[in-house]
């Protein structure tokens, strides 16, 4: 009985694996650098599975404004490999730790070429199937808050005309409450008249 | 005293319709400011003149003013922010005006409108002034040899035009 079940939890085992499942790959959204310094961009995945010896994880890199992609950095078979031709020669150095499903790479002394995306694909075979996750890169000479069209234009417009509707409606509201001040004063008063008259007419009677 | 009270009036009319007028120049000239693509020119000998301003630079065709991640798009976009706050705040101002030419009591000022309108002036002309501190920054290398186009003259026109216009109104007071 039990070499039976033990059977059919192993066959059952065997067959299960058999479908792939997805691989998530995850990295940043967009990474901030100086230039000069050095950046770790991370990549990351979630799998069903346990990380296998064939784990793979491949960086690729895009500048902006291309539409070609090159290979930097490949980890597969236990072995890093990095770029030793290109524009990051001697550059990127594989600091993931692919036991613990990290495949971050170190990319040091930036220039404002290496403003592009940077493209992580990592696969746990046989979960192979998922899409690559990709992250921005932008090179600044100082560190400002990066500056998209039009934020500081609608910014200052936004806070002025803000500002003024504030303005009004706090005057408004100022005339408003002394207004209300006034009218309760009056009926203060116009109630002690009433008490005074009442006595008086106690006092006729 | 009738024939006084007449021409009394007629006086009146016709002050009100010159600062009408008078405002709605300066708010026409705020907008030729603000649309109108010759802020800087450049005429390089032998090819076409090129119009820059604060949102495009054309010749033949338009090309978006580079925007880049640097410290100078910083200035640009305030010129760009002060000089639509000086044209919202003239038109503002006018339809402030017009409810309080029928709202406030007889004798009282104009102070809201003139508060408004001067705000405008004071918008164009921190606009103007950025412009003419910073220009040569705007441009690309190819582009920094060129001069003031008739846009920005017309901004810095409008901006004693939107000045007197506000203490006109602060100097008005309403009658009958």
């Amino acid at each position: 009985m039990l070499r039976v079940l033990a059977l059919a939890s192993v066959v059952l085992l065997g067959i299960a694996p058999q479908a792939s499942q997805a691989i998530t790959v995850y990295t940043s959204w967009e990474r901030h650098a100086l230039v000069g310094s050095d950046v770790r961009l991370s990549c990351s995945f979630f799998s069903w599975r346990f990380v296998s010896e064939d784990v793979s994880f491949t960086w690729r890199y895009r500048p902006d404004g291309s539409r070609d992609s090159i290979s930097i950095a490949h980890y597969a078979g236990g072995e890093a490999y990095t770029d030793n031709k290109g524009a990051f020669k001697d550059r990127v150095e594989f600091v993931g730790n692919p036991k613990r499903r990290d495949g971050s790479i170190l990319i040091k002394n930036l220039d404002f070429s290496d403003n592009g995306t940077f493209t992580c694909d990592a696969k746990n075979p046989p979960d192979i199937v998922g899409r690559p996750s990709s992250v921005r890169l932008l090179v600044f000479e100082t560190f400002l808050v990066p500056i998209q069209a039009g934020v500081i234009t609608g910014a200052i417009i936004g806070v002025v005309l803000g500002l003024l509707v504030l303005i009004v409606v706090i005057y408004y509201l100022m005339r408003f409450l002394v207004a209300r001040r006034v009218f309760s004063l009056n009926v203060s008063k116009h109630g002690k008249k009433k008490k005074e008259g009442s006595q008086q007419r106690q006092i006729k009677v | 005293s009738a024939l006084e009270s007449q021409t009394n009036r007629r006086v009146m009319l016709i002050i009100l319709a010159f600062i009408i007028l008078f405002h709605l120049a300066s708010a026409i000239l705020l907008f030729v400011a603000t649309i109108h693509n010759a802020w800087w020119v450049v005429s390089p000998p032998g090819r076409e003149v090129i119009y820059s301003d604060l949102w495009y630079t054309c010749n033949s065709t338009c090309y978006i003013v580079e925007n880049s991640h640097s410290t100078e798009a910083v200035y640009l976009q305030a010129v760009q922010a002060t000089i639509i706050l000086a044209t919202i705040l003239c038109c503002v101002s006018f339809f402030v005006f017009m409810l309080q030419l029928f709202s406030i009591q007889q004798g009282e000022r104009f102070i809201f409108t003139a508060a408004i309108q001067l705000l405008a002036s004071l918008c164009v002309m921190i606009s103007a002034s950025i412009y003419t501190a910073e220009s040569k920054n705007f441009h690309a290398d190819s582009l920094k040899d060129g001069s003031y186009g008739s846009s920005y003259i017309v901004a810095w026109v409008s901006f004693p035009m939107t000045l007197i216009s506000g203490f006109m109104y602060l100097v008005l007071r309403k009658r009958k």
